[in-house]
């Protein structure tokens, strides 16, 4: 079978998305990168700082090889945001090294440009790669962004996608994985092109709200609120953001089914959305914006009288 | 007559972030005769954090690592308590601890197995130092009996990346780190439930108890990794690395886990409290322990950037620290520093995004000057052995017992009683070691904390929360300790909102560049004289300098460390494939949770 190489590129990040994937479960990493599932077979870490084997200039030979189509067919993942270099270089500087070619510091922002029409596919991975997340945060010192504002609307990859955004801060590593391993199903004609939402998030781990498969929902539809933290209710009064955040979370665990934000009792901060950090996303104790409460508490009415009425209807199977 | 080269490394891989280091080398002399080491990525967080509610900050700092986010989250929530006067319930600084306790004995395991232990492995020694492995071959490890491996080339083979069982065992033992972090904190990496006064989260006992089950693992786990180490490091010691990567014991902890029943998140208290910690605070200057004073030590601390990119600090904003003790502008509830990008490698000018911070002895304990101190886990376990102040400590060493408990996959059933001695030399490998034992130290400790926490419960102390009223104006300080040393915060809070934020995190201590009177931070200091041991054919390939920088493990997850491109690592690979199928295998059935383990693997593209 053909391989399929992985560049993963670390810009202003925290190496939070690879981390979290230590704690992918189905599949594992293992599971992945030694072949349990044939059509997931071959895929091959040509390029990721934190786990690749040679250090200093050798370690940059595969973007080289990258760049001269030697890879093809390759999946560039970039975890962190893009800056904004030009500021830097008005003092003469630079904001996000990630090596040294012949004595001279390589930017990230060189590397992506390289890369940028060789892609077979582009993932976006956490909310800082998507978005520009915590970098770009007010006041945005380094003029951070998301790779799909750096590399343009209407960007599509040789394979004709556009760039496909797993935010999270940071991704859960089973979201990440499985998203790696659905592209490469794609590319093997296992699954059809994955569907994505308005923010390029993949439908299929994204289409939920926090909200509305929180464990805690049911006591929302009570009326019971957790007034002081501790308390087993829903968090909404206590700052949680459930009800603005796609995010599979509070159903499945942060970490091979462990934790859970709004689900264990602490406050959903959306880090999946567009706007995080900035409101409406925080102040994070901050009450939750009252739209979609209200909204909520329409549909919940309705809800309710159509559940009585239907009890009056006649059973037919 | 010298034979001089220089090696630019970048990326320096394998650790948390961006990091370049430029060496200078006597090939005849065979040892390095300079090094400038300099952090390459900026973000500018703190400035980030400035002007929010500074409970934001608990979660904002933390994405500063991915790698070791929880003592962000501590120190940053222990800031905003005193800033806020929101003192916890016992329980809910015991679930704090529990959260901090499973980050460490993750980090413990990635640091010592898949960071640091694979420039050991086979695949790396048949390159850098063969004549050590034959030697290794022959002879017999001394707690075989009991760890399972005959020889030390047995251990060597084990720390083969991907293939090996040690670095497999490790991965693993990170994952299950991992789900208890994630279980106590939320989510890890990112905890989400640090909050003024205490945490969020509902205590459930059947959380405990699975918090409990993963760490049944960790000990057995540990035991093993601690035996193990020992005879590989002391075997290296004595087979000519012990010269490598030498700083002095000029060390610092801020000690960790605050005492349930004493913490009152009060700044008059600090000394008081940060006492009474766990492992507890302390500056070791020349091998001696000079203050366990928490409020001594804070004050002293100064952040200067005379070779970073950045401004300096104008002027004072306050004379005094709120008990009347003096603060130079230097300190971080004054500090100011503006960032400018700058030239590279300008060694003589400015270098370097991370900052230098250094310590002043402000009521002259030795000096009156000020110190380059060296964050780590080897400075936790110097300054616990030293400051006798916990059951454990003999002022020479740490000694303590994790209990028995039988866990598939592990050979020791029976307790096992440990001690780490103070070392001769605070060099690599002693670095590495300490880690080791911090990893059983943190077990024991979170061992002796879930039985406290039964105990709370007991006696109806399941509060995990403390309602405050959030005042306008306020200063804190936080300290707590990641895995590879102290982190501190420090917050300003004018009008409700976060006027000043300052964050120095231990590979910031580490990592540093040379300051105003051109002394070098702790990487550098330790490369510079540093013997070459490697075999060189050709090329320098820098293996004393990588082994050195990773000692003091500079975050990051999950490697694989391999020599060249074209590496023996994947011939490695090969051979042991089906010993690695195997050790899965075997995880797979021993873990009931469905939690096997995972490793990062590496196909190199060529």
């Amino acid at each position: 079978m053909q391989p399929i190489n992985l560049i993963w590129l670390q810009g202003q990040g925290c190496t939070g998305d690879t981390v979290a994937l230590i704690s992918a479960h189905d599949p594992s990493l293992v599971d992945v990168m030694t072949g349990v599932l044939p059509e997931v077979e071959g895929i091959r870490i040509a390029f990721h700082p934190t786990i690749m084997a040679p250090w200093g200039e050798t370690a940059l030979e595969p973007l080289e090889a990258a760049k001269e189509g030697k890879l093809d067919p390759f999946v560039l993942v970039l975890e962190g945001a893009v800056p904004t270099e030009s500021i830097a270089q008005k003092t003469g500087g630079y904001f996000c090294g990630i090596g040294d070619k012949g004595g001279k510091i390589l930017t990230l922002t060189e590397v992506l440009l390289d890369l940028k029409d060789k892609a077979a596919a582009v993932v976006a991975v956490g909310t800082c790669a998507a978005y520009g997340g915590i970098a770009a945060g007010k006041p945005n010192p380094t003029g951070a962004m998301g790779l799909s504002d750096f590399y343009g609307k209407g960007y599509k990859s040789t394979l004709g996608l556009p760039i496909i955004n797993v935010p999270g801060c940071p991704t859960p590593g089973d979201s990440t994985i499985k998203t790696l391993a659905y592209l490469v199903l794609v590319a093997r004609g296992a699954l059809p092109v994955p569907e994505l939402d308005e923010f390029a998030r993949p439908k299929f781990l994204y289409g939920e709200l926090a909200h509305h498969i929180c464990p805690r929902a049911g006591y929302l539809a009570e009326g019971k609120f957790s007034h002081h933290y501790g308390e087993p209710y829903c968090m909404g009064l206590l700052g949680c953001k459930g009800p603005i955040a796609y995010c599979r979370v509070p159903r499945e665990g942060f970490a091979d089914g462990y934790g859970g934000c709004p689900s264990t009792g602490s406050p959903c901060i959306a880090c999946t959305e567009p706007a995080f950090p900035e409101p409406p996303t925080s102040p994070f104790l901050q009450k939750s914006p009252v739209n979609p409460w209200i909204r909520e508490g329409i549909l919940d009415n309705i809800g309710k009288v159509k559940a009585t009425l239907h009890r009056f209807k006649r059973r037919t199977i | 007559m010298a034979k001089m080269t220089e090696l630019n490394i970048e990326p320096l891989t394998r650790i948390e972030g961006h990091m370049g280091v430029h060496a200078k080398a006597d090939l005849e002399a065979r040892k390095y005769t300079n090094a400038y080491c300099y952090a390459t990525m900026f973000r500018g967080l703190e400035d980030i954090i400035k002007g929010r509610e500074p409970a934001d900050a608990i979660w904002l700092s933390q994405r500063a690592c991915g790698v070791c986010p929880m003592p962000h989250a501590m120190a940053s929530v222990l800031a905003v308590d005193m800033a806020y006067d929101a003192p916890p319930p016992p329980m809910g600084i015991a679930m704090r601890n529990l959260a901090a306790m499973a980050e460490e004995v993750y980090d413990g395991a990635l640091g010592c197995g898949i960071l640091e232990g694979p420039d050991y492995s086979e695949v790396i020694m048949s390159k850098a130092n063969p004549e050590i492995l034959g030697k290794a071959n022959k002879t017999d490890a001394p707690n075989g009996a009991k760890h399972g491996y005959a020889t030390i080339g047995d251990i060597m083979r084990g720390l083969n990346p991907i293939s090996g069982s040690i670095w497999l065992q490790c991965l693993n033992a990170s994952k299950v780190g991992l789900g208890m972090a994630s279980n106590m904190g939320a989510k890890h990496p990112h905890l989400n439930n640090f909050v003024p006064g205490g945490v969020a989260r509902t205590l459930e006992v059947t959380d405990l108890e699975a918090y409990y089950a993963g760490l049944a693992k960790e000990i057995a786990f540990s035991k093993e990794l601690v035996l193990i180490f020992d005879d590989l490091l002391t075997f290296l010691s004595d087979n000519g690395l012990a010269e490598v990567g030498i700083f002095p014991p000029n060390l610092f902890s801020w000690g960790m886990y605050d005492d349930p029943y004493t913490y009152d998140a009060k700044y008059a208290n600090m000394t008081k409290w940060g006492e009474k910690r766990a492992l507890p605070p302390g500056i070791i200057i020349n091998g001696k322990l000079i203050t366990s004073d928490l409020v001594e030590m804070q004050v002293g601390v100064q952040e200067t950037v005379t070779h970073s990119y950045y401004h300096d600090t104008p002027k004072a904003e306050f004379a005094t620290d709120p008990l009347g003790n003096p603060l130079t502008k230097d300190h971080p509830w004054n500090e100011k520093t503006k960032p400018e990008a700058g030239a590279e490698k300008d060694w003589e000018g400015k270098y370097t995004w991370a900052k230098t911070p250094r310590w002043l002895d402000w009521k002259n304990r030795v000096d009156g000057k000020t110190h380059v101190l060296q964050a780590n886990p080897i400075s936790r376990m110097w300054v616990t052995a030293l400051a006798g102040k916990s059951p454990e400590s003999t002022g020479t060493s740490v000694k303590f017992t994790l209990p028995a408990g039988t866990v598939a996959g592990f050979n020791i059933t029976e307790e096992l009683t440990l001690e780490w001695k103070i070392p001769a030399l605070n060099n690599a490998l002693e670095r590495v070691r300490a880690r080791a034992y911090y990893h059983a130290y943190s077990a024991y400790q979170t061992y002796k904390l879930v039985l406290a926490a039964f105990e709370m419960i007991k006696k109806g102390e399941t509060k995990v929360w403390n309602e405050y009223k959030r005042p306008r104006n306020g200063i804190g300080v936080g300290t707590a300790e990641a895995m590879r040393g102290g982190v501190a915060h420090w917050v300003v809070m004018k009008n409700g909102k976060t006027s000043n934020y300052q964050m120095i995190t231990p590979t910031a201590w580490n990592v540093s560049p040379r300051d105003d009177q051109g002394r070098p931070g702790p990487y550098e200091a330790a490369i510079i004289d540093s013997p070459i041991t490697e075999s060189i054919e050709g090329e320098l390939d820098g293996i004393d300098v990588v082994r050195t920088i990773r000692s003091f493990d500079p975050c990051l997850g999950c490697t694989v460390q391999v020599f060249n491109p074209e590496g023996s690592m994947l011939a490695g690979r090969e051979l042991d494939h089906l010993h690695a199928e195997e050790v899965l295998e075997q995880h797979e059935h021993e873990n009931e949770h469905g939690q096997g383990h995972c490793h990062l693997h590496h196909h190199h593209s060529h």
